[in-house]
């Protein structure tokens, strides 16, 4: 087990892994100098490593071995949705046609983009019962300001001054973030003992200076909340608008729609629900769906079907909050989606989504005794289970799991989502649709031999992992110097 | 029971199914939704079209690419911030695999060396062609970087006021708009000088004297094309107490200084020429650098050196209290997910290249962008719009319309360049055109011609 090396190891001056020449144009007898502004022209070297392609190959290559992907192993990090993400959707995002197209190409050379994206569009209004849709925002959070920006718009168009956001405690931190962008006021609301939003502060902190409340649902504690349509009465007597973060939709496909349950704007993480790969860390998508009086206001362009069906770039958009991005969209992430929507049609996704449900719930109810449910309803598509009871830390218990080849769940500090002081021990799993039984029954066998070892060698558990090339780290967080200059006084 | 065998992953036969409901306690997979009110609930089967197998996907996604034209399909000279570079096969061969590409955001570092040392790179290597030390792992594209600098700009100095180049590009303008209204900060235009296209240096002492600004932002090449003196510009900044923050085409620092060593605080980049395909718009890549004193207000990832249980060094995300998870509604910056993957391609594209052959494929595009702008420049009418200087990018006025000469090229297979109205009304007899390593000789023979004859046909529809 050797400790992972940076590219720079492999430097060896005058080494290149491409050639790049054309004879018509010789390299060397050019004289940038003769073009470039004077003391612009760079002289000394940039200081890149040089190194071959099957350097470059090998390297890499062994860098993934020392990564974990969903293609790894299990992933069953809450609130993710770390499923499966088909084969096939990754060729047809790198098809040709899109692949080499370039976005201000004239618009009816791109039709195939924007036939797709129409379609798209309808998928997501269809599956989430809401009137229009923009592909433009670039992940969750960006979909978060996107639609709070058509809220913001909404209001100040009726002149209505209203500031400020509710926000469950559960919720995710991109939220209150993407609230406070946006330039509105964060109000939070707790939660029930049961999960659930607390009513009686809810309905306090409701009132004519409110814009909005934002709710996951199912919550990230994994309970759907029954009382949303008490909710959704409620903001909407108080002349407010309803947000739906898309994050848990895995949860709903087919069988609830945010559109029905009251909300007035909502993103999709097509990176969890719609199967697109979450590559390290993104590129994501979130798609951002309205209800029809809020769609003037969705960035520009708005790709609409004329008369004929014919999809185009709609650039007359006077009342649109403007762009979130250059461009269109994540064009190779929203054709993964497309496909993933296309392949399972409205039966296989429903049926995603009750497997999602029943994967979900078996592991709660198998590992009930070992990590009792912190809830006792059933849970959406993932639980959230107590590891109060272990005899070691559940942070350490976790990391033991990565010698089973599978990913830590979602715990305070380690994974997405924030959990008040309540949830310190509490870890959500989200196993998905994807795993096989065979794979949650091995997935439970690992958590119980963790926990007998815990109860034998707990030092094998507070020291873990141990096939890892690095042993459990310990985070210095006051070592900035360390994080982006090394010793020698060089920029690492 | 449902026909899923299209799906490719039915993976619970009946019998699973029926061994979970049992273990669980129910007796269908309806009961574990009873807390869903019955009167929201979907009382039909969504109405999408499918399910499809793999080959009539594959079939109906083809017809869809065939129906866009593409710079392979067509020659193309289209830029205006996303370029058409040559991606060898290497990068394609890594980013495409599994264990990078379905991996999420290394959480767990233990079982992560590998992303996070692709990571650590990223930043190592970006800040060598930004110029800058601190380097996150990236925000989503170079306009949300450009944006997202802004506000750590005003938070920094704590200000409200920015002064803006009007030579940034459009959609980089548009998003700067979106992204800073809501923060209530107020931008100070800074004109350019018509004839050079940079920056108009009484404007900028003007813009820069008058508002309080917490950041000068310009963008070099600028919408035109056009070099700025970032020298003078970052230097001017400095006189007024302004951070000076520059957004730059990273392939540029195979040349030219970087920015930061122009004295740039703050420098972002698009980085889609450095290994990313051009995917019709996206998913690129925002990169953003700046000077150590301010790293603690960067938005994003950050990878740094962390020791291990043995006193071993090893990498895992750090400073974490800058993000939303942790500082929630006081973060600079909501961005949770970003181009991790696109940063791996960045770092394959910047490996396989190295030291030379960066600077090798960056000369290339200059020497063959002004090969090919001095042999449209001999055809009469045509001549530069302005006369700093530019890189692999550059605005032509022509004797005509643009429009109907793009339109007239596209007839012949050639998209010939941006029409300039799409910058500014007023260059409606102007097309930006864009040059990369992978034109060919023959390739502006063929378009110099076609221009020949796209312009004498629109010249003579316009005398008629
Ligand atoms: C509940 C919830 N909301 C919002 C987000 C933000 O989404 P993204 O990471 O795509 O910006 C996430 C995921 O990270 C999430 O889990």
């Amino acid at each position: 087990m050797t400790k992972t090396q940076s590219i720079y190891s492999l430097h060896r001056a005058g080494v290149s892994g491409t050639g790049i020449v054309d004879p018509d144009f010789p390299i060397d007898a050019l004289n940038t100098a003769a073009w470039m502004p004077e003391g612009e022209a760079r002289l000394g070297d940039l200081g890149l490593p040089e190194v071959s392609e099957i350097d470059v190959i090998r390297h890499f290559t062994r860098q993934s071995h020392e990564s974990h992907g969903v293609d790894t192993g299990s992933y069953p990090l809450g609130s993710c949705t770390m499923k499966y993400n088909p084969k096939r959707n990754d060729r047809m995002a790198q098809l040709d046609g899109f692949r080499y197209a370039h976005p201000l190409q004239p618009p009816a050379t791109l039709q195939g983009l924007w036939d797709t994206f129409a379609d798209l569009q309808d998928a997501l209004a269809e599956i989430t019962g809401m009137d229009a849709f923009t592909l433009q925002p670039a992940a969750g959070a960006h979909g978060e300001f996107t639609g709070l920006l058509t809220i913001q718009r909404y209001f100040a168009d009726r002149g209505e001054d209203r500031r400020t956001i509710l926000i469950p405690d559960s919720a995710h931190g991109t939220n209150p973030a993407s609230a406070a962008m946006v330039g509105f006021q964060c109000r939070l609301i707790p939660t029930t003992s049961r999960g659930l939003l607390d009513m009686e502060t809810f309905r306090s902190l409701l009132g004519p200076d409110t814009a909005g409340l934002m709710l996951t649902n199912p919550s990230t504690l994994g309970l759907f909340e029954e009382q949303i349509e008490e909710i959704a009465a409620a903001v909407h007597d108080a002349g407010a608008l309803l947000y739906y973060d898309g994050a848990n939709l895995n949860a709903l496909m087919g069988i609830v729609r945010p559109g029905d349950m009251g909300f007035d704007v909502i993103h999709v993480n097509t990176h969890k629900t719609l199967s697109t790969p979450h590559g390290g860390g993104g590129p994501g998508s979130g798609p951002c769906g309205v209800k029809s009086f809020l769609a003037p206001y969705l960035p520009a362009p708005h790709i609409r079907r004329d008369a004929a069906g014919k999809a185009f770039p709609d650039w007359d958009a006077p009342h649109s909050v403007g762009k979130v991005k250059s461009f269109y969209g994540h064009v190779e992430v929203l054709l993964r989606a497309w496909a993933y929507i296309r392949t399972l049609g409205g039966s296989g996704l429903r049926y995603a989504t009750e497997t999602a449900v029943l994967n979900a719930n078996y592991l709660k109810a198998r590992l009930a005794d070992l990590l009792p449910p912190l809830f006792e309803q059933h849970c959406m598509h993932e639980c959230l289970l107590s590891g109060g009871s272990l005899s070691v830390d559940a942070a350490d218990f976790v990391k033991r799991l990565i010698d089973f080849g599978i990913h830590p769940p979602t715990l305070v500090g380690a994974g997405c989502v924030h959990f008040g002081p309540d949830y310190r021990t509490a870890m959500l799993i989200e196993p998905t649709e994807t795993e096989s039984k065979a794979a949650l029954d091995l997935m439970i066998d690992s958590f119980r031999k963790v926990a007998n070892e815990a109860a034998v060698a707990p030092f094998m558990i507070e020291t873990a992992p141990h096939t890892t090339p690095v042993a459990k780290i310990v985070k210095d967080e006051s070592a900035w110097l360390s994080v982006l200059e090394t010793s020698d006084g060089s920029v690492s | 029971m449902h026909d899923n065998v299209h799906m490719g992953y039915d993976l619970q036969p009946d019998a699973d199914r029926a061994a979970m409901l049992d273990a669980i306690g129910v007796a269908t997979v309806e009961d574990l939704f009873s807390a869903i009110p019955k009167a929201i609930r979907l009382d039909r089967e969504l109405a999408l079209p499918g399910p499809l197998s793999e080959w009539a996907l594959e079939r109906e996604f083809r017809q869809r690419a065939a129906r866009n034209a593409t710079t392979r399909t067509h020659l193309s000279f289209l830029g205006g911030g996303a370029y058409d570079h040559y991606i060898p096969a290497a990068v394609d061969a890594i980013a495409n695999r599994g264990e990078f590409l379905t991996a999420y955001t290394p959480y767990q570092p233990e079982m992560s060396q590998g992303l996070l040392q692709v990571l650590h790179d990223f930043q190592k290597l970006m800040s060598k062609v930004l110029g800058l030390p601190a380097v996150n792992c990236s925000v989503y594209d170079g306009a949300t970087a450009m944006a997202e600098m802004a506000w750590m700009a005003c938070v920094i100095r704590n200000k409200r006021t920015v002064a803006v180049a009007r030579s940034i590009l459009p959609d980089y303008r548009a998003v700067l708009d979106t992204y800073l209204a809501g923060r209530g900060v107020a931008i100070v235009d800074v004109a350019s000088d018509p004839s050079s296209g940079t920056i108009d240096p009484n404007a900028l002492e003007l813009a820069l004297s008058a508002g309080d600004c917490a950041a000068l932002i310009v963008q070099s090449p600028n919408r035109f094309g056009v070099l700025e003196s970032l020298g003078e510009l970052c230097a001017a900044a400095h006189r007024h107490d302004a951070l000076a923050n520059v957004s730059v085409n990273p392939l540029l620092a195979g040349i030219a200084r970087t920015a930061g060593a122009a004295g740039a605080d703050i420098v972002c980049a698009e980085a889609q020429p450095l290994g990313i395909p051009l995917n019709a718009g996206g998913p690129y890549l925002g990169a953003v650098a700046t000077r150590s004193e301010y790293r603690g207000f960067l938005p994003g990832r950050i990878v740094g050196e962390v020791m291990d249980l043995k006193g071993e060094p090893a990498l895992a995300l750090v400073h974490e209290e800058r993000e939303q998870h942790v500082s929630r509604d006081r973060a600079t910056s909501h961005i949770c997910s970003n181009q991790a993957l696109l940063a791996l391609r960045v770092v394959l594209h910047l490996s396989l290249l190295g030291e030379q052959g960066l600077r090798r494929v960056a000369t290339l595009n200059a020497t063959k962008a002004h090969a090919f702008v001095d042999a449209l420049c001999t055809l009469p009418g045509v001549s530069r719009a302005h006369i700093g200087p530019y890189f692999n990018e550059s605005l032509l006025r022509l004797p005509c319309n643009a429009v109907a000469v793009l339109k007239a090229l596209e007839n012949e297979g050639i998209f010939g360049g941006i029409d300039g109205g799409r910058l500014d009304p007023s260059l409606g007899d102007c097309v930006l055109v864009a040059v990369t390593e992978m034109h060919s000789k023959q390739d502006m023979d063929r378009a110099k011609s076609a221009y020949a004859r796209a312009i004498a046909n629109a010249l003579e529809t316009e005398a008629a």
